[in-house]
């Protein structure tokens, strides 16, 4: 995304977290971890979880029985930004339509499964409908699938920023062309395994444990999917009935370097008023992303902090750090035309999105 | 070229699209043109180029016929990777195979382009894989997670699980700055990655982008393959009317991607430009390709659109040719369907029939292929195709290797979930 290149807006917003499914933006903030119930655990484990729903029941006609709940989850997480969106996909060439999906572990759960299956059968009694729906493609073919969406369909990581990685690809494939609209989504569903591994590497927070406030030094771990439907700037303009929540007018995203020197060339000599952190899960997001902040925007500049659940989303939070950040601005002087969204790690690595807010 | 006209078989109109392409800038304008500058492939072949260049020349076939490898219980046909050198790791980094597959890849890739990593320092990496980590876990990890994480290294073995950790084992290993970005779209990884880095090169991400593909035989894909019944115990014959399934290979390959301009500015060596991409979804079943091939066939039509070249242009395809009885029709329906109005039938192969299907390392080491024919000028035959798919359209190459100047070539990629994509490679500028 260079800076001339022609901006992308963003047009619906859907999502299923801890809040539960929604579309729009996210306006609430107080949330606790619940009690992990999934699976046996000694003593109690708590963590932002998906409440229990039926997919159905929201988007009507989908099924889900035999998907892992990350697709489940990003097939009701399109449909309502879909419908956020005011779209009618029988209206619109559906071969020009995209799909970008970022996660981190994809399908875990029924990774799981397939484990257990062999564990239990042997490798040569696996179970044949499980195996497809463990593939980390397998949320966005389903909903290229549930739509008939036609386009580029992507599937994306990346250790820190795969949110803001699948952002700018999709922002990408509509600037070049090759899409006209694109549906991006980012999430990931918490399982036993992948819980017991952030417990043994003593990353948890001490909220996971008990009901106290959260304390530093941890992260309590969460899930869901967030879903974005993207159009070119021109194409929205044709569409006087659309919503703009942002428009995405450039991004760089790297593993090292100088982000400072890399992030203020993409500015062009601009200084967002606000800065919306997409904290990347690990304890030290905070502080590193706040001075980065002031050494590229100045002190003026608002910072939004990394959502609390979000923030246990590991490396794939950033669409609903946006998606709350802009659905809590109530409180910040309108001072922000353009925002910043930005996540930085360790090793000087770091992604920044510039957004105009309307 | 500037003067093609592209044929829409669909309406049957032939339309002047050029003029007003929003792809004509990536035929004119040096900034926008993709050209690859390295190749590096790890293959059941070696490592190298030019070790499965004379591989495939000489009819050598990797696949074979094994009982209780990869898995105890497994008999089939695979294609495997001998004698990997092992990388010394890092502390606190653990390397899982796939990792170091694709480091050798690129580090081959770095060679081949005549530059040590210090050129690559600000590059970006786009790796493609569908296993990630999973050669590093066992069944312990779903029956007991805490324990096995107990075990000695079982942490940082968990650590390289996300298919993210391949373009950080690159990264890591190779000092390397620039963005860095994981694909996974099952069969089609390796494809994809290369095309979404010519994205990126235009969208000025990067000043090089090194793509490719990396994937290692594994218990969980074997064994997922075999409960699906797609497995070919006996090496596949692919687009054959007998063909009974798949066989699963193992590699990695990596493509240094950069503009003709910068590649010109830096003085590298060009081996081939990549004309045109396209990527698409079928939007019809978890695993089952259309059988009219339709998808794929609109996504060959997208990326001869980019490049702004007719089916008559087209001097090979690269199929996906997998061997299964529903892909190699579908995808025989797609070629006779996408190549439709030229004036011979369309030069067709596939490679898997030598090394397997490497899922996420197959399409980037299908384009090295590729870019192998069009630089040699040898167009390899699928082996074991006695009794070709019947199609007016395809020429199936069969039998002796086919010499013939190649100014142009394609290479086609299927995946689980429908996703395709097509790469469009030409010669180098002279």
């Amino acid at each position: 995304m260079t800076p001339d290149s022609q901006p992308v807006t963003i047009t619906g917003i859907g999502s299923v977290s801890p809040y539960g499914p929604l579309a729009g933006l996210i306006s609430k903030l107080s949330l606790e971890p619940t009690t992990i119930t999934a699976w046996t655990t000694t003593g109690q484990r708590r963590a932002f979880l998906v409440p229990p729903f039926r997919p159905a029941a929201v988007v009507p006609g989908v099924k889900t029985r035999r998907l892992d709940r990350l697709s489940a989850w990003a097939l009701v997480a399109s449909s309502l930004a879909i419908k956020d969106a005011g779209i009618d996909l029988t209206q619109l060439d559906r071969s020009r339509i995209a799909v970008v999906f970022a996660t981190a572990f994809g399908c875990i759960e029924l990774t799981e499964a397939f484990y257990l299956s062999a564990a239990a059968n042997g490798w040569n009694g696996t179970d044949p409908i499980t195996f497809p729906e463990t593939l980390a493609s397998a949320p966005a073919s389903h909903v290229s699938m549930f739509h008939g969406l036609r386009g580029p369909n992507i599937t994306v990581s990346n250790k820190y920023f795969a949110g803001e990685s699948a952002i700018m690809q999709a922002a990408c494939v509509i600037r070049q062309a090759q899409a006209d609209l694109a549906i991006v989504l980012a999430g990931d569903a918490l399982a036993r395994s992948l819980y017991a591994w952030y417990e043994q590497a003593e990353l948890l927070s001490t909220a996971c444990y008990n009901s106290n406030p959260v304390e530093a030094g941890g992260f309590i771990p969460s899930e869901g999917v967030a879903a974005l439907v993207m159009e070119s700037s021109a194409r929205v303009k044709d569409r006087p009935e659309a919503r703009t929540y942002a428009r995405i007018t450039s991004g760089r995203w790297a593993a090292g370097g100088h982000p400072a020197e890399i992030i203020r060339q993409m500015l062009c000599g601009s200084r967002p008023r606000l800065a919306i952190c997409s904290g990347n899960g690990e304890p030290c997001a905070v502080s590193p992303t706040a001075s980065f902040v002031r050494e590229i925007a100045g002190d003026d500049c608002v910072i939004t902090p990394p959502q609390a659940f979000a923030g246990g989303l590991a490396g794939n939070g950033a669409l609903f750090h946006l998606i709350l950040a802009l659905g809590n601005l109530a409180g910040i002087p309108r001072l922000h035309e353009q925002a910043l969204l930005l996540g930085t790690a360790r090793d000087n690595g770091f992604a920044a999105i510039l957004l105009e807010l309307p | 070229v500037l003067s093609a006209e592209y044929v829409d078989d669909r309406s049957g109109s032939v339309v002047e699209f050029h003029r007003k392409s929003p792809f004509l800038a990536l035929l004119t304008d040096p900034h926008k043109t993709i050209v690859v500058t390295g190749i590096g492939v790890v293959s059941p072949y070696g490592i190298g180029l030019d070790c499965l260049q004379a591989g495939m020349l000489a009819g050598k076939c990797c696949l074979e016929r094994t009982t209780n490898v990869v898995y105890p219980g497994f008999d089939g046909s695979v294609a495997q990777v001998r004698g990997l050198p092992l990388l010394s790791e890092n502390s606190g980094v653990r390397v899982s195979r796939t990792d170091q597959l694709a480091v050798m890849a690129v580090q081959d890739a770095m060679a081949s382009s005549g530059c040590d990593s210090s050129t690559f320092r600000e590059s970006g990496i786009v790796m493609a894989s569908t296993l990630g980590g999973l050669t590093e876990i066992d069944t312990g990890i779903a029956e007991d997670p805490a324990a096995w994480y107990r075990r000695p290294g079982g942490l940082l073995r968990a650590a390289s699980y996300p298919f993210a950790h391949v373009a950080d084992a690159v990264g890591e290993h190779f000092g390397m700055h620039g963005p860095r970005c994981a694909i996974s779209v099952a069969c089609a990884s390796g494809a994809m990655a290369i095309a979404i880095a010519a994205n990126m090169l235009l969208e000025g991400s990067a000043p090089i982008i090194l793509a490719g593909g990396s994937d290692p035989l594994c218990p969980f894909t074997l064994s997922g393959f075999n409960s699906l019944q797609a497995l070919d115990p006996n090496p596949c014959c692919p687009f054959d009317q007998n063909r009974k399934g798949v066989n699963l290979g193992e590699g990695s390959a990596v493509l240094i991607l950069e503009t003709l301009a910068g590649a010109t500015a830096r003085n590298a060596n060009i081996l081939a430009v990549l004309r045109g991409w396209a990527m698409n979804n079928d939007a019809f079943h978890p695993t089952a390709p259309q059988k009219d091939g339709s998808g794929l066939a609109d996504c060959v039509r997208l990326s001869m659109q980019m490049a702004a070249v007719r089916g008559d242009e087209i001097g090979y395809v690269n199929a996906h040719g997998t061997g299964t009885p529903l892909n190699d029709t579908a995808e025989a329906n797609a070629y006779e369907t996408a190549f439709r109005g030229r004036n011979r039938p369309i030069p067709v192969s596939s490679t898997k029939s030598y090394f397997g299907h490497c899922l996420g390392a197959a399409g980037a080491l299908e384009a090295a292929v590729t870019i192998m024919a069009i630089r040699s000028g040898a167009l390899i035959p699928t082996l074991r195709l006695t009794n070709p798919i019947e199609s007016l359209g395809i020429d199936w190459l069969r039998g002796e290797v086919k010499r013939q100047p190649l100014p142009l070539a394609m290479s086609a990629s299927s995946g689980f979930g429908g996703s395709n994509t097509v790469l469009i490679f030409g010669g180098g500028p002279s």
